[in-house]
């Protein structure tokens, strides 16, 4: 009926530099970053004696939902040090994966392999670092021989929970954000060409056809708001739970 | 001679015709061709092979510029966060709470000393009240014992006349009694005068005259 | 000759790469859909039940959902490896 030709997935990732090493994507982070940083400064620098209005309402917001929804319910009291990192990571993953859906930009950092990775590296090395902090050397012997656990089955036991929690973990972490991300695009991206196609392709007759298409695109666009929020809220609570138990060992 | 060369890439197989030296190379392809024309060249250029087109990056393998402006980018922000912004941000909410909290506790403290002395106040109104009442009993106790003995005295007056005039009509009825008993007597004697010629003895009439008016009586 | 013959034979491994990560991944979609269905299915009785627990539910159900869907995105990683 209508040729439909879908770019190669490389295609819609690929992104000239503005300047040699620097992309598109790495110019979503760096504002993301700067974003984020300027919106608590705004905060910091307002009147905080007052009901908190505007750019500190919304800082103060995210505080205490970093606090009461990831924090408490994971760490609990001992855990509320860890706020302005996961306050970090949470920002950041959200203002990355954000400009999936902001038109012109139409590009979630998190979408690209990077970014994913590096985050859920750093959040291995902090977890296993808090976890020798917190026990020593009985990290290991805590996480790779749970207690409670007849003697044989050890030779079964050790080596999966050696590759759950030292391999399997940031690897489903990278690969949950990245893969949602990269989903989402490529599904605005196949619902733009269809409604393109549709609308643009000289069948006067498919014209009309193209609204479906687009009302799954605007759909899609107001589901990918709520994937970018959970996507952040996930990968943040993932890391609270995995820095949570390496501090304190299951009894 | 012509040599085809197949090679499988990511824009699905390419067939990359070659001559050998001496002969015109047979490519039709131009960079125009190209789904992604890489930069820096010309549209019209002549290439080998499609292969020689800008492939785009991988999606799945992470890219160095990439991943170290992402990194550097978060690392800033992170360390920005934990020693700069989010303590400015925390002690100024903690002062807030902090404010709000002492707040709560001075309007519990005026509550409560509000309620101490509305305390007072109705300690103080019932001893007032306590007051009254006793007076009012007093003053009660006084009328009523005043009454009574106006009452007793109305008594005792009304009590003694009736005794006077029980007394009169007693020393009435007495004195009726004795005249009644004389003229009986008197009749008596002359009744038995006449009756025997003999005039009997007054005491022994007078007596009989007063046993029979005393039997007539209690009869 | 021999030259189109190779090209036939890459343009059918093409394909066949091309279907079988349309399989690979919808394979991989069964289990996490069933499960998804199945964790927030009992959350949301759990929360009826019991409306005080809803917020540790919930948390937990994130938590759920994010171990299960996993497997969904490796599936869907695996589908752009072998489409490339």
């Amino acid at each position: 009926m209508f040729a439909l030709e879908f770019p190669p997935i490389n295609e819609i990732l690929r992104w000239s530099d503005v300047f040699p090493s620097f992309n598109k994507v790495a110019i979503i982070s760096v504002l993301a970053a700067v974003i984020a940083s300027v919106i608590f400064l705004i905060a910091g620098n307002a009147d905080g004696s007052k009901a908190p209005k505007g750019v500190r309402n919304l800082a103060e917001a995210i505080v205490e939902f970093i606090e009461n929804q990831i924090v408490m319910p994971t760490m609990g009291r001992d855990g509320l040090g860890w706020t302005p990192f996961l306050l970090s990571l949470f920002s950041f993953i959200y203002l990355c994966n954000v400009p999936g859906i902001i038109p012109v930009i139409q590009m979630p950092a998190t979408a690209r392999m990077a970014l994913p990775l590096f985050l859920s590296l750093l959040v291995w090395v902090v977890f296993i670092g808090v976890g020798f902090k917190h026990q020593g050397l009985g990290y290991l012997k805590n996480s790779l021989f749970p207690p409670g656990v007849p003697g044989p089955l050890y030779i079964l036991v050790t080596p999966i929970e050696f590759i759950s929690t030292f391999l399997v973990r940031p690897f489903s972490l990278t690969v949950r954000l990245f893969a949602n991300m990269l989903a989402g695009h490529i599904l605005l991206v196949t619902f733009a060409l269809l409604t393109k196609e549709l609308v643009q392709g000289g069948n006067i007759a498919l014209v009309p056809v193209g609204i479906l298409p687009f009302f799954m695109l605007v759909f899609l666009t107001a589901f990918e708001v709520l994937v970018a929020f959970l996507q952040a809220y996930i990968f943040t609570i993932l890391a609270a739970v995995y820095i949570g138990g390496a501090a304190h060992p299951e009894h | 001679m012509l040599t085809a060369v197949v090679t499988y890439g990511s824009n699905g197989p390419e067939v990359l015709l070659s001559a050998s030296e001496g002969e015109e190379g047979l490519s039709e392809y131009t960079y125009a061709d190209c789904s992604i024309i890489p930069e820096g060249k010309d549209p019209s250029e002549k290439i080998e092979s499609l292969g020689k087109c800008d492939p785009g990056p991988s999606p799945i393998m992470p890219e160095a510029k990439e991943l170290y402006w992402g990194a550097g980018a978060f690392i800033l922000f992170a360390l920005l966060m934990r020693f700069f912004l989010y303590p400015r941000l925390r002690r100024s909410m903690d002062a807030r709470y902090d404010s709000i909290r002492g707040a709560h506790a001075e309007a519990d403290q005026a509550r409560s000393e509000a309620e101490a002395e509305v305390a007072v106040y109705e300690a103080a109104l019932s001893e007032v009240k306590a007051e009254a009442a006793s007076r009012i009993d007093a003053a009660r106790a006084t009328l009523e014992q005043e009454r009574s003995a106006q009452l007793a005295e109305a008594n005792a007056r009304i009590s003694s006349a009736r005794d006077a005039a029980a007394a009169e009509a007693a020393a009435a009825h007495e004195a009726i009694r004795g005249d009644i008993g004389s003229a009986a007597a008197t009749v008596a004697a002359r009744t038995v005068e006449l009756a025997t010629g003999r005039a009997p003895d007054a005491g022994a009439v007078s007596a009989a005259v007063e046993g029979s008016m005393t039997s007539g009586a209690t009869r | 000759m021999e030259a189109f013959t190779i090209l036939a034979q890459e343009a059918d491994k093409a394909a066949a790469a091309a279907s079988s990560a349309g399989f690979a991944y919808g394979l991989a979609a069964i289990g996490p859909g069933i499960g998804i269905g199945y964790l927030v299915g009992k959350s949301v009785e759990a929360m009826a039940r019991q409306p005080e627990a809803a917020g540790m539910v919930r948390t937990t159900m994130f938590l759920g959902i994010a171990f299960t869907e996993a497997l969904a995105l490796i599936g869907f990683v695996v589908f752009i490896l072998i489409g490339l």
